[in-house]
């Protein structure tokens, strides 16, 4: 089985691609439209900066060539929401092409291309006698990446996707809400003919959509039946993908240059621009370049890019094993209690700097750190943290062969931490709770 | 003729010559310095615009065109929006969705196209400027045929912004009028860089300001197929010209005789995507049955409004850019535009203009023109087409009239942003050129 | 261009063509494309701009700004409670 994405996100502009309306949410319908977007005869699209800057910092994360001249072009087709008739996207030379993303940082998926184009408005159906239709949306810029057929299943575009999201959020600085509003084309093939299903919306009903595809074309193909190429929509509530139309009887978008605009030199805006490391290939890196497990490097990521630079700071000036203990440990546990807290993890390096200099013990600088990290005070810490090692303590000294399981299996632990969890009542955090077991272990084996 | 009187007779005049498609109702200039009209597609606040097609009739657009704008900026007042040919597709402005102006010398001729109201309106109306629209010819063609002067100059030197487009990489909006000094005046005050406009950024200031022309080389390929009445008048031009102190050379432009096909293949092929949202929504005509499937409704307004001409461009256009056949026509025209820009730069290497007769022919009779094939009416272009593809400035000027009394005109061609060197031109011809102006009468 | 490729066109740009006008149509542009034939042997070129003249690198700060009255804008439009009317989608 082979699927190739095309995902379409969002740019985070303040002002539309080709005309300066806002972006922002609209108070009514066709309130944050002008001639330009609506497409008003004599009305002329200029084009907004960022929308290159954006596309240019997609294209390097994604290991893409970006192009040394770009330019764009016309896709002629007929729908009441494109206000033009024609979507300005681009056709010949795209902002970056030729790239590859590993999935978990091991599988290559290729990416065909990325490149910028205009969203169409929204059309809303009334009965089945009209249509309603907000220009809102029209002229948002959005990317479009293209993937090869290299993804194996449905729940591994999911999981593609999710990671990619990731990257994107961080590098472009995406909202929040980005998941609902990637939209998907998919396409797959189970035998030799592929089908497209036609925006999707959601990581969620990717792999729903997906799932419902391969099951059909496996049925047909066991049946002795044969798949036709056709493009083909997903039903959200019924789960469904339904035929839309067959291949022959597909648009012809007779692509052309779009004149209105020219040219553009993306060289020395490429170079001018630095993005940030996304938190998948940062993850790779420092377990590249640390030596630590794979999975406790995405741990640190996946809890705070902000956690996983920390760590870095201090394998760098403390070495790589005070990083693990305190920054994978304490200042791990700890994170989410300093985020909610509008905390900084600035002041925990000192602390572990006068650890390593001798100037305090092992029990006072995890002692410190959780000070730092929750801003409480020393004593109730102290106090709290007697109570969870004194839990732990009772807990394996009346099961003395957790120790001897630990040995042979890390996972050993989990019935104490599940004990201690549930004696706790959730008055410590299970990143701490998880510390303080596997130190206790430890200290015993 | 005050500007007044202008005023006054706005409406006899027009039933006459039907140049006008809206007009203004005022009889008072006001504080206008002037008098001026503009083709219908250019877009103006105050008045009706449709572009010659039915399809935007009741169009009260919400904004002036930049090049209207900059002329009301400097006292212009804007009497009236000219018939054109539907969308500008056509060479005599009879393709119009809505009325055909009437040749000043001969009611029973064409105006030429598609700019024909403006030239028109340039040639009965004293002091009277009119703004053009040239995408393959259709400001020199119209001022030939109507015996006026009129300039299309440099692609991107005047804002497009509010142009109702026909070729986006070809379309230029000029001047015409009856006046050669005109010209030079508002040309400079129409052109400009504007931020609405990105094409119109790439220009530098006008150069050389008071450059005289001093030599102009005429390609073999635009002095053949000529009627008797162009060849004698064009001729007897050059002669004129050389006295003037002018060097005057025969060259090879090879590559002209392949501009007219690149044209059509680049002018349709933008045409059809921008008439593409022509659908029966948002403007123009809107009364369809929305019960209909899209496709249908959209289909029954394009099928019912656009004109013959519009039809027979937009299928051809669609044609030329489809998948299978772009490489062989879009791309390869691309390609050849090239080819007449360098032909062009080559000539102008040894000589300020290139000079030609405007049209092959003076303004023909309708009832021949019915008579002529798209294909006949598309090949009549051939000698403005190439300055058009390559985006090059160039004038018409009357140069003759023939047996007739019909007017003649000649066609400078300069490099890209040389308007200077045409306007001189065409002030120098104009001195001492026995110019026979139309009978005007109600 | 046979009669077929002008239907699959005429299709494609939403126009409905009468059983004349196919006819008169697909000779028109026969004839056309045969005089189109000269591009073909026209001498080719590296370059293809997309424009007559460079027009490279104008572009806008991205910066919010309403240029025009919405309401005005949908005064000449056919709307329901500020939408635009449209056909049945499918």
């Amino acid at each position: 089985m082979k699927i190739g994405l095309e995902i379409h996100v969002q740019l985070p502009t303040k002002s539309k691609m080709f005309c300066s309306c806002p972006t922002t949410d609209a108070p009514a319908p066709n309130t944050h439209v002008c001639p330009t977007c609506l497409g008003m005869p004599g009305s002329r699209p200029v084009l907004n900066r960022k929308v290159l800057e954006y596309g240019i910092m997609l294209a390097k994360m994604l290991g893409c060539k970006v192009a040394d001249t770009t330019w764009f072009s016309r896709k002629t087709y007929f729908y009441p929401d494109m206000s033009k008739s024609v979507q300005i996207t681009q056709y010949d030379n795209p902002i970056g092409e030729g790239g590859v993303y590993y999935l978990n940082g091991k599988k290559p998926i290729r990416i065909t291309r990325i490149h910028v184009e205009e969203d169409p408005g929204k059309t809303k159906r009334v009965g089945d006698l009209s249509s309603l239709i907000d220009y809102n949306r029209s002229g948002i810029p959005l990317a479009e990446i293209v993937t090869e057929p290299d993804i194996s299943t449905p729940a591994e575009a999911r999981e593609f996707l999710g990671q990619l999201i990731e990257d994107i959020r961080h590098v472009i600085a995406l909202p929040g809400d980005g998941e609902r509003s990637i939209r998907c084309d998919c396409n797959i093939s189970v035998g030799k003919e592929r089908c497209e299903v036609k925006n999707v919306t959601g990581l969620k009903n990717v792999e729903r959509a997906l799932t419902f595809e391969m099951i059909r074309q496996t049925k047909i193909l066991k049946a002795g039946g044969k798949i036709d190429r056709e493009t083909r929509r997903f039903d959200e509530e019924r789960g469904v993908t339904i035929s839309v139309r067959k291949k022959e009887f597909e648009a012809d978008y007779g692509y052309i240059d779009e004149p209105d605009l020219g040219i553009y030199h993306l060289k020395e805006m490429a170079d001018a621009i630095k993005i940030k490391e996304s938190p998948q290939k940062m993850a790779l890196r420092l377990a590249h370049e640390y030596g630590i497990d794979q999975k406790a490097a995405k741990q640190l990521v996946t809890t705070s890019v902000g956690l996983a630079e920390t760590f870095e700071a201090v394998a760098k000036e403390l070495g790589v094993q005070n990083a693990v203990k305190w920054v994978s440990g304490p200042v791990s546990a700890g994170w989410k209690a300093m985020e909610a807290r509008g905390g900084s993890p600035d002041d925990v390096v000192p602390i572990i700097r006068r650890f390593v200099a001798g100037e305090i013990t092992d029990t006072e600088c995890a002692l410190e750190i959780k000070c730092a990290m929750t801003g409480e005070s020393a004593e109730s810490v102290k106090g709290a943290s007697g109570d969870l090692d004194k839990i732990i303590g009772e807990f394996l000294d009346q099961n003395p062969a957790i120790i001897a399981d630990y040995a042979k299996n890390e996972k050993a632990a989990n019935k104490a931490i599940g004990f201690v969890m549930k004696q706790s009542g959730g008055r410590f955090s299970s990143a701490e709770v998880v510390e303080a077991v596997r130190k206790d272990i430890e200290s015993r084996m | 003729m005050t500007m007044r009187s202008i005023l006054s007779g706005l409406k006899e005049t027009n039933a006459k010559y039907r140049m006008f498609h809206a007009m203004t109702e005022d009889s008072d200039p006001g504080d206008a310095k002037f008098l001026f009209s503009a083709k219908d597609n250019l877009t103006s606040a105050d008045m009706e615009t449709c572009s010659g097609s039915k399809i935007l009739v009741g169009y009260r657009p919400p904004f002036d065109a930049e090049s209207i704008a900059k002329m009301r900026a400097a006292g212009g007042k804007l009497i009236g929006k000219c018939n054109m040919d539907e969308f500008g597709f056509g060479t005599f402005s009879t393709n119009s969705g809505l009325e055909i102006p009437r040749n000043p010398y001969d009611l029973e001729r064409a105006c030429g196209g598609s700019s024909g109201g403006s030239a028109c309106a340039a040639a009965v109306f004293e002091g009277h400027v009119s703004l053009g629209v040239s995408t393959g010819g259709s400001i020199c063609c119209p001022a030939s045929f109507c015996g006026v002067y009129g300039i299309a100059p440099t692609y991107g030197r005047v804002s497009r912004y509010g142009l109702i487009d026909y070729g986006n990489s070809l379309d230029k909006i000029g001047v015409i009028s009856a006046d050669a000094k005109d010209l030079r005046k508002y040309t400079h005050i129409i052109a400009g860089k504007d931020a609405k406009d990105p094409t119109s950024c790439a220009q530098p200031e006008f150069k050389d300001t008071g450059r005289k022309l001093k030599s102009v080389a005429i390609p073999k390929e635009g002095v053949e197929g000529l009627s008797k009445d162009v060849e004698k008048a064009f001729f007897e031009a050059v002669e004129r010209l050389r006295s003037m102190g002018v060097d005057v050379e025969s060259i090879d432009m090879p590559s002209l005789k392949y501009a007219m096909p690149a044209y059509y293949v680049l002018a349709t092929s933008e045409a059809s995507t921008n008439l593409a949202r022509y659908v029966g929504m948002r403007y123009g005509q809107q009364e369809g049955d929305h019960s209909l499937k899209f496709d249908d409704y959209f289909s029954y307004f394009r099928s019912k409004y656009f004109g013959d001409e519009a039809k027979r461009r937009i299928l051809l256009g669609t044609y030329t850019r489809m998948a299978g056949f772009r490489d062989r026509y879009y791309a390869k025209a691309l390609k050849v535009r090239q080819v007449v820009i360098k032909d062009y730069k080559r000539a102008f290497e040894t000589h300020d203009a290139v000079l030609a007769p405007t049209m092959p022919f003076s303004a023909p009779r309708f009832d021949d023109i019915s008579g002529m094939s798209a294909l006949d009416s598309y090949k009549a272009d051939y000698l403005t087409v190439p300055a058009n593809i390559a985006g090059t400035p160039h004038i018409s000027v009357p140069c003759g009239y023939g047996s007739d009394g019909m007017p003649i005109g000649m066609q400078f061609v300069a490099d890209h942003w040389d308007e200077e060197v045409l306007f001189d031109a065409a002030e120098e011809w104009e001195k001492g050129f026995e110019m026979r102006k139309p009978e005007v009468g109600a | 261009m046979d009669r077929e490729t002008v239907e699959r066109v005429a299709r494609a740009a939403h126009i409905k063509l009468t059983e004349a006008e196919l006819e008169r149509y697909s000779k028109d542009l026969n004839d056309i494309l045969s005089y189109f034939e000269l591009l073909d042997e026209a001498p080719d070129c590296e370059e293809s701009g997309v424009n007559p003249i460079e027009v490279a690198d104008v572009l806008r700060d991205d910066e919010p700004r309403m240029d025009a009255d919405p309401d005005v804008l949908l005064r000449g439009m056919d709307t329901y409670e500020r939408y635009i009317r449209g056909p049945r989608l499918s």
